[in-house]
């Protein structure tokens, strides 16, 4: 997989960089939107990250240009804007998602893989990961044959662990994607790691392997030893 | 430059007033001339008709058929500017009978006019051929059953004079009063003006590190101190403004300085020695944890600025005030779950109140936060939603934690506000909570506050007033 990177933040895009090869992507790095455009005249990536501020041409209008020239390639914007209006506005240039600076890593990575992933699969409606089992239709969950008495939210959140098993999940998704809270300033980090605290005594605490884990300053995980 | 505007403002009103008052008197002398002229006629054609009276009776005819006038009562003239009155008796087809000497042979007028003078006193001007211009009244008198026209004229040279001498000294005095007027309106203009050379100059010492200075009010009365007084009130406002703002920004910068200093500190020592990849870790994770206190601080000050610059606008919308309550309590009632305490609610699910939905969730979130955050374990938070006099729906959320001291009450809705600062940095949160709790409720039409409870803790209140629905009526 092919990723086009967009930023003049040398070391911020260096990072990006970094990370995105560690989980197999083969990424190039250009820091302007001129150097984006010349690019992507010699090959269409897979996809494009674009930052919208950025020296002498917007991203928006390389966008434009872009979408101008018929190419359909999936592009993620990145930026620091964060009003309403700013994702309206680069949604509507044309870009298929919008991510705000500064963001959770795992998150970047969610949203690409929902990128390139279109168009999607059905869901299934077994989970399975280690000894776990969830049962999307019967809205049950059982570990090592024992039925898990889960609320409702506790079973969302351990779907959702599920089928994002082995990858790093962030507070931010998880207040998104689980607890649907769209206002970004509404802070549940409070209520998210009560939660997790909550479905890690259901799932774990009676099993020698634990499997839902911290990662420290950055989110939780569902992975075996 | 402020000095020459004002310089110019009174040369301005100066030149203004007295060009006015020029033309204005113009047309008074004009007008005053022209009566005084006319009057003066009037008095000539009054005395003329007077004096031919006279002469009629005046007149006799010798033997000879010569017509004369007795000259010896006619020395006391009516009017004192017509002495030089002349004098004609003609036979009705042209011939002289007689004439005054004053007229030197000059015939008064020409041939006679059909009917000029018949039953009728008749004025007309003319110009004798030696120059004179001459009024004159033509009468047809009945003499011995002869029928003479006499005229009698008096030269307009007096009325002339005196007209001229009128409007002379007139148009002397004029520039005169001109002058007067001008020199009294400079100063009067430049007496009122003062003030405002006081305030400018006032003024232009007052900058943003000075915004406590305050313009002179002279007097309180007039126009110009009424200015003063509402140019005071403006800069107390900026200077309210400007408090508050730098306050923010110290408070602001200093917020931000406390998760930047771990950060760096927690970087330095981590590269001080040479560690385990696990250590490693636990350093990165922590300093990343710092990040997202940042990041949450840096958002609440977005939030912040958005709403100062009004940039904010909320969507309202009609909803049940103790459906929301409910819903927050669902969001973050597992946080007073771990901490053993119950939350009730009690009310009547029909009261409406129109909001923004976001912002109303905003501010319950926050304030039941609060409660939970500084209730202690195991202790019983009771909301409760009634309808207040005057519709207003309030929402109280009583707890029982150590309570807020008076002092205290309004300013923990203020920024970077925290009562017993170090232990409420250690459960999170900058401060800002509340205010933005405050403003969200007041942009919507509330109210926030805080009020003791009887025995202990302490009770929030959010009110927004009632919308009546034709279902709940």
């Amino acid at each position: 997989m092919h990723v086009l990177l967009v930023d003049d933040e040398k070391k911020f895009a260096l990072a990006l960089k970094q990370g995105l090869e560690e989980e197999g992507y083969s990424v190039e790095v250009v820091f302007s939107g001129e150097a984006a455009l010349r690019a992507l005249e010699h090959g269409v990536p897979d996809l494009v990250l674009l930052d919208i501020m950025l020296p002498r041409r917007s991203g928006l209008s390389i966008l434009h240009e872009l979408r101008r020239d018929g190419m359909h390639v999936p592009v993620l914007l990145l930026t620091a804007l964060h009003t309403v209006e700013d994702r309206v506005h680069g949604l509507d240039a044309g870009a298929d998602d919008y991510l705000v600076k500064p963001f959770a890593f795992p998150e970047l990575l969610a949203r690409i893989r929902a990128l390139l992933r279109r168009p999607s699969v059905v869901p299934q409606s077994l989970l399975e990961y280690a000894d776990l089992y969830l049962d999307r239709s019967s809205h049950s969950a059982t570990r090592n044959g024992i039925a898990l008495d889960l609320t409702s939210r506790e079973f969302d959140l351990l779907e959702y662990l599920m089928v994002n098993h082995e990858r790093v999940v962030s507070r931010e998704m998880l207040a998104r994607d689980v607890w649907q809270e769209t206002s970004r300033y509404t802070s549940l980090d409070n209520v998210i790691d009560v939660q997790i605290a909550r479905l890690r005594r259901k799932i774990d605490d009676a099993f020698e392997s634990k499997l839902l884990r911290t990662v420290r300053g950055v989110g939780f995980v569902l992975r075996e030893d | 430059m402020a000095w020459p505007q004002i310089k110019k403002l009174r040369w301005r009103l100066t030149l203004w007033y007295g060009s006015t008052f020029a033309i204005v008197l113009l047309v008074h002398i004009g007008l005053a001339t022209f009566l005084h002229y006319r009057q003066l006629l009037q008095q000539f054609n009054h005395a003329e008709i007077q004096e031919l009276k006279t002469a009629e009776g005046l007149l006799y005819q010798t033997a000879d058929g010569q017509v004369r006038i007795r000259d010896d009562y006619f020395n006391h003239p009516q009017l004192r500017l017509s002495l030089d009155r002349l004098l004609q008796v003609m036979r009705p087809d042209g011939a002289i009978l007689y004439q005054n000497h004053r007229l030197h042979g000059t015939p008064l007028g020409g041939a006679p006019l059909a009917r000029e003078g018949v039953n009728s006193y008749r004025h007309t001007m003319v110009r004798l051929s030696d120059g004179r211009i001459v009024i004159m009244v033509s009468h047809v008198h009945v003499m011995n059953g002869m029928p003479v026209l006499i005229r009698l004229g008096y030269d307009m040279e007096p009325l002339y004079a005196s007209v001229a001498r009128f409007i002379f000294w007139l148009l002397l005095l004029a520039p005169f009063s001109i002058l007067v007027t001008g020199y009294a309106v400079y100063r009067a203009t430049s007496g009122a003006l003062r003030p405002l050379s006081l305030m400018t100059q006032r003024a232009r010492q007052i900058n943003a590190e000075k915004l406590n200075q305050r313009l002179p009010v002279i007097d309180a009365e007039d126009d110009l101190g009424q200015l003063s007084i509402e140019f005071n009130q403006l800069l107390a406002r900026l200077d309210d403004a400007f408090t508050q703002l730098k306050r923010f920004t110290s408070d602001a910068s200093h917020e931000l300085r406390t998760p930047l200093a771990s950060l760096r500190s927690i970087g330095e020592v981590g590269l001080q020695t040479k560690k385990t990849g696990q250590e490693y870790r636990d350093i990165v994770a922590s300093m990343l944890e710092e990040v997202s206190r940042l990041t949450s601080l840096v958002d609440s000050l977005l939030v912040i600025a958005r709403s100062d610059s009004g940039m904010i606008h909320p969507e309202k919308s009609v909803v049940s005030y103790l459906a929301m309550m409910q819903e927050v309590q669902e969001l973050v009632g597992i946080l007073a779950e771990e901490k053993q305490q119950s939350i009730e609610i009690a009310g009547d699910a029909s009261l409406r109140i129109c909001v923004d939905r976001g912002l109303l969730r905003q501010v319950l979130i926050n304030v039941l936060e609060n409660a939970i955050k500084y209730s202690p374990a195991g202790t019983r938070i009771r909301i409760d939603l009634q309808r207040l006099p005057e519709d207003v729906v309030e929402l109280c959320v009583h707890d029982q934690g150590p309570g807020i001291p008076e002092e205290e009450k309004t300013r923990i809705f203020d920024r970077f506000r925290r009562i017993d600062d170090g232990r409420s940095r250690e459960r999170g949160g900058a401060g800002l909570g509340l205010s933005i709790a405050k403003w969200a409720t007041e942009i919507n039409g509330g109210t926030i506050g805080v009020r003791d409870e009887p025995e202990q803790g302490s009770c929030f209140y959010v009110a927004f007033p009632e919308v009546i629905t034709a279902k709940n009526v």
